[in-house]
């Protein structure tokens, strides 16, 4: 009983510490200066915090395994699976499924751009003679696009 | 737009999060994250650092490009341009529609969170202008932080300049000159005439050029959260 109390505690730790961050930093929602400062705690320890809660599960599970019935592997099983979910998802960052990043960014001359419309906005960089156009649509899509001009790196973002 | 190095090391950046729906930013190298409004760092191990805003402007692209025919275009990506993902050619109507979250008094609100303005920053102090009022009045002439300023609508109704309106230590009062294309602004000081990237193409001043300064176009709501102390623009304030 003490193992599975134990368990239990352990897949709650596993699982809040990767799901409160996506909560609280959830678009359309008002965030306060707290509110970040608990989901950048979390996403900083939680691939941490996740892996240890996964060596004591497993210990645990370990332990229970051999007197459980067929229906109580199944719940060691469900605790074990969600422990690795979480231990997953603490290494990703659900902002690049939903802004996909560009490893490689192509550019056109000026002149060759049709993709772009006349009216189409522009974010308009120059530096040291570079001059760069990123249109606004794209750049409202990738939020940010890494780039050099005029060997200056800058980090255009909208 | 944020030149990217700090302490002479170059950071990478990825989206990382929202606050009050302006975007957080992680640095690959150091966790920390970074307010994308204002390039300053709130958390982590930079926190209290600011990224140097970079040389940036929004324009249409044909402004840009008869000004920069030799520059570069950012491509679409095919493969997210397939799945449809990018912004529609109307998203800008499609933004001005959205909600709102963030904390203001709707009472004493000057424009309705969603006027896109242009926002100034002179020293310590801060002025939004409507796109609205911009197009009306076009050009303003207007004050910020002691500091004389211009404001210029090109010709394609949506590009947005600012200049320091003052030349050899005299202040300049310009008008538009009619019916100019491209757009032409004349001073009654020389009866020179200046153009849309500040140069005088004409007059006594000729081949002179008006400080540049910095416009950050915004939502008021997101300008109003980053720049608490902001002036406010209304039409026919002059």
């Amino acid at each position: 009983m003490k193992r599975s109390l134990a368990l239990f505690f352990v897949v709650f730790i596993a699982v809040a510490c990767v799901a409160v961050p996506v909560w609280l930093i959830q678009p359309f929602s008002s965030q306060t200066a707290r509110a970040l400062e608990v989901a950048y705690t979390l996403r900083r320890w939680s691939p941490l915090v996740t892996v240890a809660a996964l060596l004591v599960s497993l210990f645990l599970i370990a332990r229970m395994w051999r007197g459980a019935r067929w229906w109580g592997k199944g719940l060691l099983t469900t605790a074990l699976v969600f422990v690795c979910a979480s231990a997953w998802f603490a290494r990703q960052n659900q902002y690049d499924w939903m802004f996909k990043p560009l490893a490689h960014v192509a550019y056109a001359r000026a002149d060759d751009a049709s993709f772009v419309a006349d009216d189409d906005m522009v974010l308009a960089v120059r530096n040291n003679g570079g001059a760069v156009a990123y249109p606004v649509r794209l750049l409202a899509y990738h939020h940010l696009v890494e780039d050099t001009v005029g060997e200056t790196p800058v980090v255009s973002t909208y | 737009m944020w030149e990217a190095t700090v302490d002479g090391r170059t950071l990478h950046f990825h989206v990382a999060g929202i606050n009050n729906q302006n975007f957080i930013m992680r640095d690959d190298e150091t966790g920390s994250w970074w307010q994308q409004a204002t390039g300053e760092c709130i958390l982590g191990p930079l926190k209290g650092r600011r990224l140097k805003l970079s040389d940036h402007e929004e324009l249409t692209f044909a402004t840009w490009r008869r000004e920069n025919p030799q520059g570069r275009v950012m491509r679409p990506d095919p493969a997210i341009a397939a799945a449809g993902k990018y912004a529609p050619a109307n998203w800008e109507q499609r933004m001005s529609r959205m909600p709102v979250v963030t904390t203001t008094d709707g009472a004493s609100e000057v424009f309705p969170p969603r006027t896109l303005v242009a926002g100034l920053t002179v020293g310590d102090a801060s002025k939004a202008y409507p796109l609205d009022a911009l197009r009306r009045q076009n050009p303003v002439i207007d004050k910020v932080g002691g500091v004389n300023v211009l404001l210029l609508v090109g010709e394609d109704g949506r590009s947005v300049r600012a200049f320091e309106s003052s030349m050899d230590g005299r202040k300049l009062e310009f008008f538009l000159k009619p019916n100019a294309l491209p757009l032409r602004v004349v001073d009654a000081e020389t009866g020179s005439e200046w153009d849309f990237t500040g140069t005088a193409t004409s007059g006594a001043f000729i081949g002179r050029q008006l400080r540049r300064l910095q416009v950050l176009e915004d939502y008021w709501f997101d300008w109003k959260t980053h720049h608490p102390d902001t002036g406010a623009y209304l039409l026919g304030e002059r």
